[in-house]
């Protein structure tokens, strides 16, 4: 499911490119299947189409998504995997972002690694099943 | 088809009333294919802007062109490119949309009357109801449609969302963003609803005391603007390398908004700090605009 919030620092079209490759990378969307048109997701997310676009041809190039000329586009047979180094510095921007939110919000540590557990949970429980 | 770089150029744009300039000197241009957001407070004359952009309104001076030819002395062949919906509904209230398409289609030389039809029938918009008895979200809609209708080149919306609810502002940016999908539509947007128009735009213009003090896209604008805050230091204190745009002490320690926002700027401002709690977050166009457009008017 992706997410994107118009609010967060990051361009949305980094949000759905960074999305995308969170999905794929994770096997939530698994090699072949289809992606929503631009239109599509244009209005679920409710965004600019030329966003959605530019994201997708930026997956496109990177070789996440392909498009197959009048079906629309795929996740890649074979999706670049991430290094190492990417995987790492990923995550620990999100965890700085969902860290500073606790603090933020005067969330103990406690509290927040609790919150980790249960959305680790739900992720990994909904992953494979039909959304 | 044309293809300028720029939809419609606003040039040194001057509007007064009486001994009130409204617009002194406004700049900017709507480039194809950009979603461009007006934004202004009440009065900041967004809507005389584009009155004058349409060639409805004669300019104290400067011009407005559309499609590369002035708007005032071309009004009549640009119309059939552009689209408009007003921010009043100014439909005569005695015809139903049935009616209404029926009468518009033979105006322009293009005129989709189906996906018209369809757009009303999406949104549950009855046919044959005189216009006058329409709910204003439903009547936001008919405008649409006709706008819409004759595929226009350039969409122009005055404050759409205005009045409407949750539900009716939805189906109108549902219906826009497809319309920016199926034709990549150029739409020059004025509107209150900042939240609404986030994530849509991408290029924003400001209207504060008659002048525009924004215009730029909403990605750089955005990424140039950020809340810091910075606990407990004391001592000498500077927010340098930034120049912040507001800054105030708590009790927890200071907080400033920053419109010249870097990470390059960001890391030597956490070095000479010397605070080890230092956060940055981002602010919504709402919060910039406020902070722009937000304090008394600069009179010219």
């Amino acid at each position: 499911m992706l997410r994107i919030d118009p609010r967060d620092a990051l361009p949305i079209w980094r949000q759905i490119e960074e999305g995308v490759r969170r999905l794929v990378g994770a096997g939530g969307m698994r090699p072949g299947r289809p992606l929503p048109s631009v239109r599509d997701l244009a209005r679920e997310l409710r965004v600019n189409p030329m966003t959605v676009s530019k994201a997708y041809q930026r997956l496109t190039d990177a070789g996440v998504l392909v498009v197959k000329r009048g079906e629309g586009t795929f996740v890649a047979d074979e999706p670049p995997q991430l290094t190492r180094a990417e995987r790492g510095r990923a995550l620990r921007e999100g965890a700085l972002r969902y860290v500073s939110l606790a603090v933020t919000l005067g969330i103990s540590r406690a509290e927040a690694e609790r919150e980790i557990g249960a959305a680790w949970d739900g992720a990994t429980r909904s992953r494979g099943g039909q959304r | 088809m044309s293809d300028e770089a720029a939809v419609l150029s606003i040039e040194g744009l001057v509007v007064r009333y009486g001994s009130r300039t409204v617009l002194d000197g406004v700049s900017f241009e709507v480039p194809r294919g950009s979603v461009f957001a007006l934004l202004g407070r009440n009065g900041a004359g967004k809507s005389s802007l584009i009155r004058c952009a349409l060639g409805q309104q004669r300019a104290a001076g400067g011009a407005a062109r559309l499609f590369g030819r002035d708007a005032w002395a071309s009004r009549a062949e640009a119309m059939a490119r552009v689209g408009v919906v007003p921010e009043e509904p100014d439909a005569p209230t005695d015809m139903s949309a049935r009616e209404l398409l029926a009468f518009c289609g033979p105006l322009y030389p293009r005129w989709d009357d189906g996906a018209a039809r369809s757009r009303l029938e999406r949104s549950g918009v009855p046919a044959d109801v005189p216009f006058g008895r329409l709910s204003k979200g439903q009547k936001g809609t008919v405008m649409l449609a006709l706008a819409l209708a004759p595929a226009p080149e350039l969409l122009i919306l005055d404050d759409p969302t205005l009045g409407l609810d949750a539900v009716a502002r939805r189906a109108l940016y549902d219906e826009l963003i497809g319309d920016l999908a199926d034709r990549g539509t150029t739409a020059l947007v004025a509107t209150h609803d900042l939240d609404g128009i986030e994530p849509i735009a991408d290029r924003v213009a400001i209207l504060h005391g008659a002048r525009l003090v924004v215009n730029e896209s909403l990605d750089a604008l955005k990424g140039r603007y950020r809340r810091i805050r910075c606990g407990g230091s004391n001592g000498s204190f500077s927010w340098a390398p930034f120049s912040a745009t507001s800054a105030a002490d708590r009790d927890w320690g200071r907080e400033a908004i920053v419109s010249d926002f870097t990470e390059e700027r960001f890391e030597a401002f956490v070095a000479r700090s010397g605070s080890s709690n230092v956060e940055v977050g981002a602010l919504s166009l709402e919060e910039v605009f406020l902070c722009l457009a937000g304090g008394a008017e600069a009179q010219p």
